[in-house]
């Protein structure tokens, strides 16, 4: 027998099987999106702290929806010309179509990429900086220095590739603390050069010691139970004499076992550096550290459980300042019950002459902001029968600058332009165009000059790329635009196969193909559905 | 279309292991399920000694075959640490729900009798199917193979609750090899697998059925099929978004699961963005944990439902109250997964909602129960050795069944949240009434898919020993939950005990009283393990010596699997199956034998030519 209504449905149901396959699996999906949209929706009705509204570049977000609505009606003809027998339009069409979700996919890998590149900051203050990293002193990025001293290495969970990663800087200069004496003999020297080959067969000693003993222990416990049950028969283990009878036969086992039968487990190593080394350490590699402060005597612990001991060292983060924003900080003033102005004029940020200069043509901005509401919206009267301006800046306008603010007001400074005299129109037509800097702030050309700020390590709170990390709004975009953006890639796939290798089934049966890319098709204006959700719950609310 | 008729005489490999024929897929599943199944008993096997002799070293003839760098890493000195306890606990409960149970009655069962129920030649897209297995296959050994790194395997309960998932196995230099996220990749390739297994089988029932299958000639094992993949296809899908979310948390640092400023006793306040939600992930685990209980069940009554009609010959007592019976039930189990969660403060007035729908859900799960039941009124029951597990889960799962009312009100599980009785109630669903039900589908369809018959003497062997101990095992778990023992004790409540008398500490003198139901119980699941060797052994030794059968309809049941060659081919039926009646027409006058095959053509009733003569 053969699995029936392949390629014709079937008269009752009047469907084939791919065609309830396909509902199906898209029901399934339904349920995928489904489930991370209400995650979205949890996470931010519930988050406590400011959720980043319109903080991508809408631009990219907008000529991809249009790139993948066009798919969509592409993906249409094609199956239309199909339908109508038409071949070489089929191939046209299909060929758009993938060609539209590779476009897809090149914007959204620009604007993954520019995130990857773009650093913010948390202050201890909660004040938030953001700005593209400037290196100094031998950091890259956030690396945390240390003037190490002493390295111990866990030997149990010492790993090669991990090591790798440091050898170059410390080979050579770390020498052995104490000898490694096993049992009277002694296996490394004091003194010896750390290596990999050292630690490896140091590894294997720890471990076959470790085994030897739990052996004879296992074995010694077990004896003592023996005999506690047999001295005192009918009772159970919670027994006070058994217990006590167990426990004094394992101790005298234990002094029995002739000396060299247990070996010394030796489960790490400690070197001595020459002189301090100076480490450079991504944050993402570290499981706790005491202080980050420069000149503090710290210690790190990474997370193959090497222990770095020594003084800080400069951990500085240097930024080229393109936004700063205080709305964490109205915030958790607000829950605390501090007048939010005053935590903001006691931010630390403030304190630079630079950005306190900033901070201030801001406040003017948004004076210039408000009186502008106020004549265009006027007033209306509240409940308490008081006349309120009827729009008032939002929380983002007042407590937040973003980097075309700063290069505004750097624009109309070298202009010798006062900002008192301009009006809110006035200052608005100097912000760069919407097309300036496409994912973002612009720091790539040059055009642009952005404030240069020096974050001592001791001040941050958190700090992190503009990456699932940095926040849950950032997680869960790129969580669902990365599924979303698989989809695509799966979806391309698929279509691109029918594109190439269709043609056979299309000689056999240019219905059968019909069919197949019928189905295809659905699945494609799903990926288009989600980003239609996608787009304004991203980039526009 | 035509690549289905191209392996006619498929080689070795393509016809035992990548093969797209969904009886050997089925038995793959089968097989591969009950080895998981016995792995995940024997963690268990482990964990009961610890419960019940937690300073004793772990038996030799436990852990005889554990090489000595494995064992003092993981134990002290034989004896199992907290850290071990939790892994085997957390490994005991996925491979039991994922890995064992799942694949046994949805993979297993599904795969080989509902294509043949419905006279199709296969399932809709036999590739597919393979693909599925395989995913299992895979995604099954990434999670067991995590015992063998060094961070060991996922230690966070088969729940897998953040933050204490978080935390564990953080401290790694290669956050992907380690037990915590092998848990979630191996989820993933799991949850993929149902995925396209459950549209695989939704697709083959709607579309693939016989002439003449109507849906409500449809035996009731296909309609539990249906419902359970359509289960399976709505609530996976915000499971492994969980999942993802929650991979994204370990390898990407974000803070999905994590609240602001959340304080490690090592770490200190971790250093991570914060202002996520537990919550979160627990609404998102449940909305799959709750309907999976149901993913769990309605193969296992599927089976009993198939053998109970066969074995007492008589029709189904209200199939189509049971059809509609078993819709309800799919549709409610979708909002009833909050009440796994009233301890977490999410609020009276939730609370009382799933307090309601899951009452409200009991109403089908009865209806289902007692059909079953009255159907084996006025029967002439034979006594088989499916017959006898059916017989066994009905009071078993009746038992698991009731132990959960009062689980489900809010109030109650104030005390009994987290407690052995939560343990012992879904231990008696789950145990003697699902896998007793499974076992009945086992002896049920051996014959057809061996063409020999199971020794009725390795039956009783199997049967009896294991009806008794398994009683011995769960029933004290209910009165040890009620006097207060928590569910993730791992030295069995030792460290509470208060022997004193005259102590003021009330706790200590009750566990004092019932902790030596340790020791019953513990020796119960020993001897259950001995117990289920004569079904190894029975199984195994039936394929080659078992009593062959006398035809291709041993047991003279009535649905379209008993209509194939024994064992079928591939492509099932030699010729077009037609259906002319309803699944379970036994003991009809018009006929003479006491059972009337749904293919069999109808012929001329008997009551009209005699009424006049």
């Amino acid at each position: 027998m053969e699995i029936p209504y392949i390629v014709n449905p079937r008269k009752d149901t009047g469907l084939t099987n791919s065609k309830i396959a396909i509902w199906l699996f898209l029901a399934s999906e339904v349920m995928l999106f489904g489930g991370l949209f209400s995650a979205y929706i949890f996470l931010r009705v519930y988050a406590d702290y400011p959720w980043p509204e319109r903080a991508l570049p809408v631009l990219p977000g907008l000529i991809n929806t249009f790139i993948l609505i066009a798919s969509s009606v592409t993906v249409v003809m094609a199956w239309a010309s199909l339908k109508l027998r038409e071949l070489t339009k089929f191939r046209i069409y299909m060929s758009i179509t993938v060609l539209c979700a590779g476009l897809f996919m090149v914007l959204k890998g620009m604007e993954y990429n520019a995130k990857f590149h773009h650093q913010a900051v948390r202050l201890n203050d909660y004040a938030v900086v953001e700005g593209h990293l400037h290196p100094h002193e031998g950091l890259k990025g956030t690396e945390i220095t240390i003037e190490a001293e002493t390295v111990s290495i866990d030997l149990f969970k010492f790993s090669k590739s991990y090591y790798a990663d440091f050898s170059a800087e410390w080979d050579g200069k770390l020498q052995l603390e104490k000898a490694l004496v096993v049992d009277g003999e002694e296996i490394f020297p004091a003194g010896q050069a750390i290596s990999v080959d050292m630690l490896s067969q140091a590894k294997e000693l720890f471990i076959n010691n470790r085994a030897n003993n739990a052996e004879i222990l296992e074995d010694k416990l077990r004896q003592s139970w023996k005999f506690a049950k047999e001295e005192t028969p009918g009772e159970n283990n919670r027994n006070a004499e058994r217990k006590k009878l167990q426990n004094d036969k394992y101790k005298e086992l234990v002094d029995a076992i002739p000396a060299g039968d247990l070996k010394t487990a030796v489960g790490s190593l400690t070197f001595k550096a020459t002189s301090p080394i100076a480490l450079h350490i991504d944050p993402k590699k570290i499981y706790k550290s005491a202080s980050d402060k420069e000149g503090d005597s710290g210690s790190i612990v990474l997370n193959d459980g090497t222990t770095l001991a020594g003084t800080m060292g400069n951990s500085d983060i240097v930024l080229d300042v393109d936004a700063i924003s205080f709305r964490h900080t109205v915030m958790q003033a607000e829950k605390m019950g501090i007048d939010p102005e005053a935590a903001i004029a006691n931010s630390w940020l403030l304190k630079d002459e630079g950005i306190k200069t900033l901070w201030d043509n801001h406040l003017i901005v948004v004076e210039k902001l408000e009186q502008h509401l106020l004549e265009e919206y006027k007033t209306k009267t509240d409940a308490n029968g008081n006349e309120v301006a009827k729009r008032v800046p939002t929380e983002a306008d007042r407590y937040r600058m973003g980097w075309k603010e700063i290069v505004a007001l750097e624009e109309l400074q070298k202009a010798g332009k006062d900002l008192h005299d301009l009006t809110h129109q006035e200052i608005q037509d100097a912000y760069p165009s919407m097309t300036a800097g496409f994912t973002g702030a612009d720091h790539k050309s040059g055009k642009y000059n952005f404030p240069k700020l020096t974050i001592p390590r001791e001040q941050v709170l958190f700090e992190s790329k503009f990456t699932p990390a940095w926040n849950n709004y950032y997680a869960i975009y790129f969580t669902m635009t990365g599924l979303h953006g698989l989809h695509v890639i799966g979806g391309a796939i698929v279509l691109a196969y029918y594109l190439f290798f269709g043609t056979g089934m299309y000689r056999k049966n240019p219905e059968w193909l019909a069919n197949r890319v019928e189905v295809g098709g659905l699945f494609w204006h799903f990926v288009d559905l989600v980003w239609i959700f996608l787009f304004p719950i991203m980039y526009l609310m | 279309m035509s690549d289905h008729a191209d392996h006619h005489n498929p080689g070795f490999i393509q016809k035992y292991i990548f093969s797209t024929d969904h009886k050997t897929i089925g038995i793959q599943y089968g097989l591969t399920a009950m080895l998981f199944l016995l792995f995940g008993f024997y963690l268990m096997i482990m964990m009961r000694w610890s419960i019940a002799y937690p300073n004793e070293p772990v038996p030799e003839w436990m852990s005889f075959f554990l090489n000595d760098t494995w064992k003092a890493q993981w134990l002290q000195n034989g004896k199992m640490p907290g850290e071990t306890y939790n892994m085997f606990g957390a490994m005991h409960g996925t491979i039991m729900v994922f890995l064992g149970v799942v694949p046994l009655g949805f993979g297993a069962f599904g795969n080989y009798v509902t294509p043949l129920q419905i006279g199709a030649p296969d399932m809709a897209f036999p590739k597919l199917n393979m693909a599925s297995y395989w995913l299992y296959l895979v995604g099954g050994i990434i999670m067991c193979a995590s015992f063998f790194l060094p961070s060991g395997a996922a230690k966070s309960g088969w729940t897998n609750y953040p933050p204490l998932s978080f935390f564990a196995d953080t401290q790694h230099p290669n956050q992907w090899m380690t037990g915590q996220t092998q848990w979630l990749v191996g989820m993933v390739f799991l949850i993929t697998s149902s995925l396209l297994g459950s549209v695989n089988f939704i697709t083959t029932i709607i579309n693939l059925r016989a002439k003449g299958l109507t849906w409500f000639r449809m035996p009731f094992l296909v309609w539990a099929m249906l419902v359970t993949g359509f289960i399976l296809l709505l609530s996976f899908p915000p499971l492994e978004v969980a999942g993802i979310m929650q991979l994204v948390d370990r390898v990407w640092d974000s803070s999905f699961f994590q609240p602001s400023g959340l304080y490690h006793r090592e770490i200190g306040l971790v250093n991570a963005a914060g202002g996520g939600s537990p919550l979160l992930f627990q609404h998102l685990f449940w909305f799959l944990g709750h309907p999976e209980v149901y993913v769990l069940l309605l193969p296992a009554i599927a089976c009993v439902a198939e053998i109970i009609p066969v074995n007492t010959r008589r029709p189904l007592w209200g199939y189509k109250s049971m059809v509609y019976g078993v819709l309800v039930l799919g549709f409610l189990s979708f909002i009833v997964w909050a009440h796994h969660m009233y301890m977490t403060g999410m609020g009276p007035a939730i609370s009382t909602f799933f307090q309601t729908t899951t009452n409200l859900i009991s109403i089908p799960s009865v209806i289902l129960l007692t059909c079953l039941i009255i159907s084996l009124w006025g029967g002439s029951i034979r006594f088989t050795p499916p017959m006898m597990w059916a017989c066994a889960f009905l009071p078993m799962f009746g038992i698991g069944g009731l132990t959960g009312l009062p689980l489900a009100f809010s109030m109650l599980d104030l005390h009994l949240h987290d407690t052995y009785y939560v343990i012992g109630h879904f231990h008696y669903v789950v145990a003697p009434g699902i896998l007793f039900g499974l076992f009945a589908g086992i002896y049920h369809w051996y014959p057809k898919i061996s063409g020999r018959y199971m020794s009725k003497v390795l039956t009783h062997l199997h049967f009896w020993p294991s009806l008794i101990l398994i009683n011995f095992l769960f029933f004290p778990m209910l009165i040890q939950g009620m006097a207060g023992f928590h569910r993730r004790w791992y030295n069995g409540g030792d460290a509470y005990v208060v022997t004193d008398p005259e102590s003021a500490n009330v706790f200590g003198k009750v566990v004092a009283e019932h902790i030596d139901l340790n020791i019953l119980m513990s020796t119960s699941a020993w001897l259950l393990a001995v117990a289920q060797l004569p079904f190894i052994i029975n199984v195994l030794s039936a394929w080659i010596w078992g009593k062959k059968v006398e035809n291709d309809n041993p047991w003279n049941a009535t649905t379209l699997e008993w209509a194939t060659p024994t064992p079928p081919g591939h492509g099932n039926f030699t010729k077009e199956p037609i259906v002319y009646r309803g699944p379970y027409e036994y003991s009809r006058p018009e006929v003479d034998e006491d059972y009337y095959p749904q293919w069999q053509a109808p012929v001329k009733p008997k009551a009209e030519t005699n009424k006049d003569a």
